[in-house]
């Protein structure tokens, strides 16, 4: 990730001032523009990863992967979004803030993810003290378990 | 500079010329300050799919069955169409972004509408997906009745309208913001036409364009999360 360059100030008195008093023309922002070839390189992967997670789903394979399945899908899921995150959104390119702005919501998806999954892994284990009445009792489980 | 002279960017010929606002010192600030705005907002875009996710995984591990049973009623092929309409839909958008930047009006016209025709395929995919599911019993939450061969699939699960309510919940959301995304880029392409955007100005395009990548990205996990885990 590399900071694009700010130069400091350069303009020049435009010529052509379309007679409201003295426009100055700006040259501080310069565009980053990616080769064509890298976007369809990308786009590429990204139909390649979509056929790998078609082939090996249960209902299309007929593979029975179990529990690794979901974590096979979301790891190719990932896979996919950190290609267009970092390319098509040109996040590689962009500069430290905004990348801390949109990487930083994902530290908090995951700890929200986190926070959920102890909460329910370890539900019925932390009981309040036996005897305590419905339906307080009640709600350290789902309500079929 | 003088205090009160106007602050203009670049224009190459036949395009309309960009006024910085007066409250920014140059056009670079200009634009990284609309940029940061942005990406700010598409994270609390995360955060509001993600807490359907986080409901989406708690309940997928509580009663795997019924989310089995809800997911194996989706046509995988129509998911993986969709799939397929949105990664090129989001490749041509990074092309029209590139396009915006090399002053390139045409090509930056032809991928916008590219890009619209492929978000108005993906909903026209959603149209007819909801619409055989609701004509079959099977909408959101109250509105779950199934009908027939559904009825029997769905007979006896616990909560067996909570795949579903999450199915139209997340889609729903999803759909919503492709339509919205439409509405930007159709503004996008009446813009470009009047020569509005150019290398010295293409903030809306640049904006648009991470906001359909979002979307992309949203949909780079529901695809494969409804359709394809059992």
């Amino acid at each position: 990730m590399s900071k694009p360059s700010h130069e400091s100030h350069e303009s020049h008195q435009s010529p052509d001032t379309h007679g409201h008093g003295a426009a100055v023309v700006d040259h501080t922002h310069h565009p980053h523009v990616c080769a064509w070839q890298t976007f369809v390189g990308i786009y590429a992967a990204l139909l390649f990863l979509t056929f790998v997670t078609v082939g090996v789903a249960e209902p299309v394979s007929g593979l029975h992967l179990g529990s690794m399945s979901m974590v096979v899908a979301m790891l190719v899921a990932a896979l996919k979004a950190s290609l267009v995150m970092t390319v098509f959104m040109h996040l590689k390119w962009d500069t430290a803030i905004n990348n801390i702005a949109f990487l930083g919501s994902l530290i908090f998806l995951s700890l929200l993810f986190l926070f959920t999954l102890v909460d329910h892994s370890t539900r019925g284990e932390a009981d309040p003290q036996a005897g305590t009445p419905a339906p307080y009792a009640r709600q350290a489980k789902f309500v079929d378990d | 500079m003088s205090g009160h002279a106007t602050i203009v960017t670049p224009t190459p010929e036949g395009f309309r010329p960009h006024a910085v606002a007066h409250h920014f010192k140059t056009a670079e600030q200009e634009f990284q300050a609309g940029k940061l705005g942005f990406w700010l907002f598409l994270a609390t875009e995360i955060m509001l799919f993600g807490g359907l996710f986080a409901a989406y995984f708690l309940y997928h591990g509580v009663y795997a069955e019924t989310f089995r049973v809800g997911g194996s009623t989706l046509n995988w092929h129509l998911g993986a169409f969709n799939t397929v309409l949105l990664l090129t839909s989001s490749w041509t958008m990074a092309m029209a972004v590139r396009a915006s930047q090399l002053s390139n009006r045409k090509a930056l016209i032809g991928f916008l509408s590219l890009t619209w025709l492929c978000a108005a395929g993906f909903m026209v995919v959603k149209y007819f997906e909801y619409t055989y599911k609701f004509s079959h019993g099977i909408g959101p939450g109250y509105f779950f009745a199934p009908e027939g061969h559904y009825a029997e699939l769905f007979a006896g699960l616990p909560f067996p309208n909570l795949y579903f309510a999450l199915y139209f919940t997340m889609t729903g959301i999803h759909g919503l913001h492709v339509l919205v995304g439409m509405g930007l880029i159709a503004w996008l392409i009446v813009r470009s036409s009047k020569g509005h955007f150019h290398s010295g100005f293409y903030t809306p395009v640049e904006l648009v364009g991470l906001y359909w990548h979002v979307v992309d990205l949203i949909w780079i996990f529901l695809f494969p999360l409804l359709y394809l885990v059992p």
